[in-house]
């Protein structure tokens, strides 16, 4: 071997046997100085490579937790969706307890249960029969207002028919009686489907958008000062004496839960304070 | 050994121990690819023995500082992998891929033996268990990444050579 690689092949085996001893005497430091000396490296050229470790580490947890952390995300939006439904419900319900303490007396409590099959879209199967008290013809309200009239009666249940049936009919008014007319289904498409309109009010009686409109009274079946709508704007206007409006309902029949079945007497005595404002009114009631 | 392939040594080697602290937890296996033993053994080969034995300690010093109740043992061990490999590199290195995978397989495996034998943690059926089953196991995914490695890393290195 020639001299200059012998000297090379010593100091190589030297650097290498001062590194092994270097590592051994660290092997051997007791705990204190062991810690200071790792802790020392750590701060100074290993901080970025310790930071890049974390990194990863959180990386891989957060890849292996995604699932479950999805599916508990799922499970916070539905429960709060829920809790929303609650909530509306215990609103809707808050108000009917308040209507049923304004209306006192000469009414029957019922769960409505909204038809989903096909042609039963527009009526509500109701918890109570005539063993209550439920007659047909007889109306059917909610805190905000008409829902509906009941059709068909049986023992321990009754179906009623909602706002947008076909069939359905309303004398109405305005609070103030300066016009009168009929409301039935608005048969639009679409979203207009769930309109009312306000049929049949004389050409000299102007209705201003945002008023009230109320039952009537006429024709027995539902008292006067139920309220109906909201006048959203003229529909039509027929020949010059008569108008048509179009009407935003008090009742949105889906929300409906729970009703209230007015009997005939009470409809012949009247429920015209209970949803005025005022002392009687169904807000001032509300528990 | 000039400054470009030097500088190409360097960056490879802080490549790989980047890899060993990003990637390696990421994939978290109990027989993980040590990208460290890579590093030392992939520029031990390219370097003067001392030189290996230097850049052992280092990187050793590095993974050391990570867990700080073995401190030492790491450097000893990568120093005397770096050292070793570097005398054997006339003898065993050479353009086969299959001794390539051996080398870096024994590599690991000497590594993982100085390096459980020095910090004395593990005792018992664990130690054997790890020097026999999953010692092995890391040598073996270790070799194969080694020769991926070097097959992208030869064409950068071997041009710079004088």
């Amino acid at each position: 071997m020639p001299r200059g690689a012998r000297t090379d092949s010593r100091a190589d085996t030297a650097i290498a046997a001062a590194c092994a001893l270097v590592a051994l005497v660290l092997l051997i430091l007791p705990d204190g100085p062991r810690d200071r000396t790792a802790g020392a490296i750590r701060g100074t050229v290993v901080a970025p490579l310790a930071a890049l470790q974390q990194r990863a580490g959180l990386a891989r947890r957060a890849f292996t937790s995604h699932d479950s952390l999805v599916a508990i995300a799922d499970s916070v939006v539905r429960r709060s969706q829920q809790l929303d439904e609650v909530t509306a419900e215990n609103e809707r319900l808050r108000a009917l307890l308040g209507l049923g303490k304004a209306l006192r007396w000469g009414f029957v409590p019922a769960e409505a249960l909204v038809g989903r099959g096909l042609g039963e879209e527009h009526t509500l199967v109701l918890s109570a029969g005539s063993r209550a008290g439920v007659r047909p013809l007889s109306a059917v309200v909610a805190a905000e207002g008409l829902v509906g009239m009941v059709r068909h009666v049986d023992a321990g249940t009754s179906v009623a028919i909602t706002w947008p049936h076909p069939d359905f009919r309303v004398s109405a008014t305005t609070p103030d009686g300066s016009a009168f007319g009929i409301v039935s289904a608005h048969q639009g498409e679409g979203a207009e489907g769930f309109l009312l309109e306000l049929r049949g009010v004389p050409f000299r009686s102007r209705i201003p958008v945002g008023t009230a409109v109320v039952s009537s009274g006429l024709g027995g079946v539902y008292p006067r000062g139920i309220p109906i709508g909201t006048v959203v704007q003229v529909l039509r206007t027929n020949a010059g004496w008569e108008r048509t409006y179009l009407l935003r309902p008090a009742v949105r029949p889906p929300d409906v839960t729970a009703v209230l079945v007015l009997s005939p007497d009470r409809t012949t005595d009247g429920v015209e304070s209970t949803w005025l404002p005022g002392r009687d009114s169904v807000l001032a009631r509300q528990p | 050994m000039n400054r470009g392939r030097t500088v190409g040594i360097l960056v490879m080697v802080a490549v790989l121990v980047a890899l060993h602290f990003s990637l390696r937890p990421i994939l978290d296996w109990r027989a993980g690819v040590d990208f460290l033993t890579i590093a030392v053994l992939v520029a031990a080969v390219r370097v003067r023995p001392g030189m290996a034995a230097l850049i052992g300690f280092a990187v050793g010093l590095v993974a050391d500082a990570l867990a700080p109740e073995s401190l030492g043992a790491g450097a000893l061990a990568m120093t005397l992998v770096g050292f070793s490999a570097s005398r054997l590199k006339a003898a065993f290195f050479a353009d086969n891929v299959a001794i390539n995978a051996v080398f870096v397989f024994v590599g690991k495996v000497a590594f993982d033996w100085i390096f459980l034998l020095a910090e004395r943690r593990l005792t018992g059926g664990a130690l054997v268990s790890q020097l026999l089953l999953w010692t092995p196991l890391a040598a073996a995914l270790t070799a194969l990444t080694g020769l991926l490695v070097m097959a992208v890393m030869r064409p950068t290195l071997e041009r710079r050579r004088p």
